[in-house]
């Protein structure tokens, strides 16, 4: 029971990574209407800078603000790109895929190659901090708490915005339907930049939580979280802002139990077997399709 | 008269025609290339760049210091390093290149290019100087390759074997694996080390490849309540493991073992302080009182970050100057219409090296295996690797 | 023939069946990376056949079309209409589950892998006509009512579901021949390069073909042929110092192809300029 509980807390603490990463990437698909695969490498970037400002000050308000701000810079600098991959062929987000796919081969060779020669980057334990709780096995770390209070926080911000502002009306209705909005009069443009915007600051949140959960950055992180987050987010359904929440969370949990409750080396085939098995039944994924 | 002058003259004859022929001979043997192109199949791009890196950079130095030193024969010796990344068909490509006109080749890294691209190499009689990988890779291709290492069932039990036995408290023990190259054997060797002493291996851990985190794993092996871990996986999952180790209140870290190729910048890099007081062997000795050694290290941290250098980074560093013995013990010529008889001879050379001079050991090599080549056993204090054993 | 050329020629052949295998999916939408886990399957099958049973090459081969052919079928019951990235995750999926599988299994030889794989003489002729008779098999393919319909289907679905296209069978289809082409480049791949290993079939292989796809042009199948020539040529042309950026590389392409010419380096509106024929005004 002890295990158990403390394989959940650790499943908890990973899944709310996930649910942050899945609903940055479901909300560019529904309101800028791409498959950001590279997310995630911007993601493992943000955390590079972190880590880079680190070495040179202790202030972690600056290093925050670092982290964010290079996220949102890579979000916002990606986005003419894929409003030209989108203006010419209409709506083709395979075209998307395939454009940010060569944009994450480019990210992650470009860090194997030239940040810290190639090896992974950890943070000081300062930044980590130790345990906030301990009853034997079970332990709450400050990352892990950062990451779910943060991943709460921010995901209820997000909705906040989402289904409580104009802003948020923005996005709905082109998510809903691009050319009514445009015949209302939604600024399709204006509200597609800010989309990059939210998504740079979420990814930026995503990074600083994540590296005071996990402590390091590698630059195939980013490859290994990327197949995650398009299956969670094709097993909740694309686009499907709750289902992904749901699933995010699953997914970790589901990770942390089979790591620590099945035998053998098959434990890192069991979350794809779920997967495949789910997307095979429900090709819509299990809460709908929204695209 | 006339057979007296020609007896006279006769011994005198016969030296200047011997030493005639002797030097024919000498030009026979002489050094017709301008300098020693060695191609290096490494891997400086992908995942793993951060190995290449200091393969390359080893071969580099011998190089350097040969060539400070006056060369192979009188040539200098260049090191080219050909990147294969970790893709297959790249490494083939590659090997096809220089087969037509490389004496010997280092490499290649990666294991998935060692089983592409070295049959090419057997097929066209090339030497591969492969020194980074397990005896079970390469002995396949044997003669074509030589083993680094021994095999692993005989290598690594001595080791883990020591390792126990300097705790004797330690009754139990858990092994994290991961599922990579070859590992899972290296693992097994592990474990046979430990029962010869009468520790009782529980269930493996295994780590998955894609693992970002690590404490689920970690709560499976302490489940099981081991007196010992051992850490068979890559370096920067080895120094999370730990890291979690340490926040589930693990307290005798000199209880954690960490296999040699975890041994690896990444692993400190990572791990930073909590890695103080863990178990590591593997095939360096830092400590070694040698100048030459001293000064590697020196260069290395200097180029490096003040970074020790890593368990793998001299074995390439070795066979540069094995390769340089080979040429000059072997009178090699480059000459390229003897390359198929050349190849043979550093082949030949190197596979049955007596005595070799590294730069960490002496040893031999028999039929492609080396022998009198052990493992070091250190405990980490204060982030410096204090010598506990050594083995044969 | 040099030895370089003999490899270049036989992995460019093996690339372009990988290529054609992606392509013909997605002329109804799907980009199904099941493809990669069928050759892993049969690279292995192959592999262990020829070396433990001494299985011939020819019977291999065969085995090697109906096991991708079977996997396909089996498979395409579930997916066979479904959306783009529900196939993609599903061949993603199957790719490590296929992988995992193979680390697992001590007789393929566990994680280290199966070495020592026979040879065939002339493999590289065979190789390439193979080739030629896979790529006159999709050109009648796209010539014909199928082709067309797919055509249809890839640029709207509704559409082709009131002109009578069963959207379903359709994708089962080219899921079913691709999978076999790929079973097939599996048997090829394991005889050229004489061993297999887990490592062979990674996500880099993944996006490797992608790229083939994508910047030589998805709507013919002459760009993959073009792409594949370029793409494995470019490590080998250009100087080590550059050829390590072949990831950058690689990426900076597709993105620029897909920015500059969404359609590929070769592109249907292309071959038209090409063709001389009837006035046939499109819009």
């Amino acid at each position: 029971m002890e295990i158990f509980i403390a394989q959940l807390i650790s499943g908890i603490a990973l899944g709310s990574i996930y649910v942050l990463l899945v609903t940055g990437f479901n909300l560019m698909l529904l309101v800028a209407k791409i498959i950001q695969f590279a997310y995630p490498q911007i993601v493992v970037i943000s955390m590079y800078t972190c880590w880079g400002v680190l070495q040179l000050t202790d202030n972690k308000f600056l290093v925050i603000l670092a982290g964010i701000t290079v996220s949102i810079i890579l979000s916002i600098l990606s986005e003419p790109i894929f409003r030209k991959i989108t203006s010419t062929q209409g709506v083709d987000i395979n075209a998307s895929f395939i454009a940010s796919m060569g944009m994450a081969m480019i990210i992650m060779d470009v860090m194997s190659h030239s940040i810290n020669y190639g090896f992974p980057v950890a943070f000081p334990p300062e930044w980590i901090g130790g345990n906030l709780l301990s009853f034997g096995l079970i332990t709450v770390s400050k990352g892990q708490l950062y990451a779910l209070m943060g991943g709460i926080i921010a995901v209820l911000i997000f909705f906040y915005l989402l289904y409580r502002t104009n802003q948020g009306r923005f996005f709905r209705a082109i998510a809903e339907n691009r050319y009514a909005a445009c015949l209302v009069g939604i600024p399709i443009i204006k509200t597609s930049i800010f989309s990059y915007f939210i998504v740079g600051v979420l990814g930026g949140i995503t990074a600083i939580l994540f590296s005071m959960l996990i402590g390091s950055a590698s630059p195939w992180l980013g490859e290994f979280v990327a197949l995650k987050m398009l299956a969670v987010s094709i097993v909740a359904g694309l686009g499907n802002l709750k289902g992904g929440l749901f699933c995010g969370l699953i997914l970790g949990i589901l990770e942390a139990m089979a790591m620590g409750y099945i035998s053998g080396s098959w434990s890192n085939a069991i979350a794809f077997v779920v997967m495949l098995v789910i997307v095979l039944i429900k090709p819509q994924g299990l809460f709908g399709s929204r695209i | 008269m006339k057979n007296k002058f020609f007896r006279s003259f006769s011994l005198p004859l016969i030296v200047i025609g011997m030493i005639l022929i002797f030097s024919f001979n000498i030009w026979g043997q002489e050094v017709v290339v301008d300098e020693w192109r060695i191609p290096f199949l490494n891997c400086v791009t992908g995942p793993i760049a951060s190995i290449g890196e200091y393969m390359s950079w080893s071969a580099n130095r011998a190089a350097e210091e040969i060539n400070a030193a006056g060369g192979v024969r009188g040539k200098p010796i260049k090191i080219e390093i050909i990147d294969t990344g970790v893709s297959k068909d790249k490494a083939m490509e590659e090997m096809a290149k220089v087969v037509d006109w490389a004496l010997v080749v280092m490499g290649p890294v990666p294991e998935a290019c060692i089983m592409a691209a070295v049959p090419i190499a057997v097929k066209a009689g090339l030497f591969c100087m492969i020194s980074s990988t397990s005896y079970e890779y390469t002995v396949e291709y044997f003669p074509w390759t030589l083993s680094w290492y021994p095999p692993t069932e005989e290598k690594l039990p001595p080791i883990t074997a020591a390792w126990a036995e300097l705790h004797p408290d330690m009754k139990t023990v858990v092994q994290f694996v991961e599922y990579s190259i070859a590992w899972p054997p290296m693992a097994k060797a592990h474990a046979i080390g430990l029962e010869s002493v009468g520790v009782k291996m529980l269930k493996d851990v295994d780590v998955p490849t894609d693992a970002v985190m690590f404490e689920p794993l970690v709560l499976k092996a302490l489940a099981q309540n081991p007196d010992g871990i051992v850490l068979t996986c890559s370096p920067e999952k080895a120094a999370k493991i730990i890291i979690e180790l340490e926040k589930k209140g693990w307290e005798d870290k000199s209880k954690i073992l960490v296999f040699s190729s975890a041994d690896d910048t990444a692993l400190y890099t990572t791990g930073g302080k909590s890695l103080d007081g863990i178990s590591i062997y593997n095939y360096i000795n830092l400590y070694l009182d040698d100048p030459r050694w001293q000064a590697f290290r020196e260069a290395y941290k200097k180029d490096h970050n003040g970074i020790e250098p890593a368990s793998l980074s001299t074995n390439y560093y070795d066979s540069v100057y094995m390769i340089k013995e080979a040429i000059e013990n072997t009178e090699i010529t480059g000459d390229p219409s003897k390359l198929g008889e050349e190849r043979i001879k550093i082949r030949d050379y190197c596979r049955n090296v007596k005595g070799f001079k590294g730069i960490q050991l002496t040893w031999d090599m028999t039929d492609g295996v080396p022998t009198g080549k052990g493992a070091f056993l250190f405990v980490l204090e204060n982030g410096e690797k204090k010598f506990l054993a050594a083995t044969k | 023939m040099s030895e370089v050329l003999y490899y270049f020629l036989g992995f460019t052949a093996i690339y372009i069946l990988m290529g054609w295998a992606l392509y013909l999916p997605y002329r109804v939408g799907q980009l199904h990376f099941l493809i990669v886990a069928c050759m892993a399957v049969t690279a292995y099958f192959g592999g262990f056949a020829a070396r433990e049973w001494g299985w011939p090459f020819i019977l291999l081969l065969l085995v090697g079309i109906s096991i991708g052919a079977i996997i396909a079928f089996v498979f395409s019951q579930a997916i066979g209409k479904a959306p783009c990235f529900t196939v993609v995750i599903v061949g993603l999926t199957s790719v490590f589950i296929v992988k995992t599988v193979i680390e697992n299994w001590e007789l393929l030889g566990g994680t280290i892998g199966f070495f020592h794989i026979p040879t065939v003489k002339y493999l590289l002729p065979i190789i390439y006509i193979l080739l030629l008779i896979v790529g006159f098999l999709i050109y009648k393919i796209d010539h014909s009512r199928l082709g067309r319909a797919a055509s249809v289907v890839f640029v709207d679905r509704e559409v082709a579901v009131s002109l009578g296209i069963d959207i379903k069978k359709l994708g089962m289809f080219f899921q079913i021949i691709a999978c076999a082409i790929a079973g097939m480049a599996g048997i090829l791949d394991a005889f050229f390069v004489n061993s297999v290993s887990p490592e062979f079939f990674t996500f880099s292989m993944i996006s490797y073909l992608m790229c083939i796809l994508f910047v030589g042009g998805y709507t013919t199948m002459w760009g993959v042929i073009l792409s594949a020539f370029i793409l494995q040529g470019i490590p080998l042309l250009f100087p080590s110092e550059v050829a390590s950026w072949r990831q950058v590389i690689y990426g900076a392409l597709l993105v620029i192809i897909i920015l500059i010419r969404p359609e590929g380096l070769i592109s249907r509106k292309m071959l038209w300029g090409l063709k001389p024929k009837f006035s046939f005004n499109n819009k």
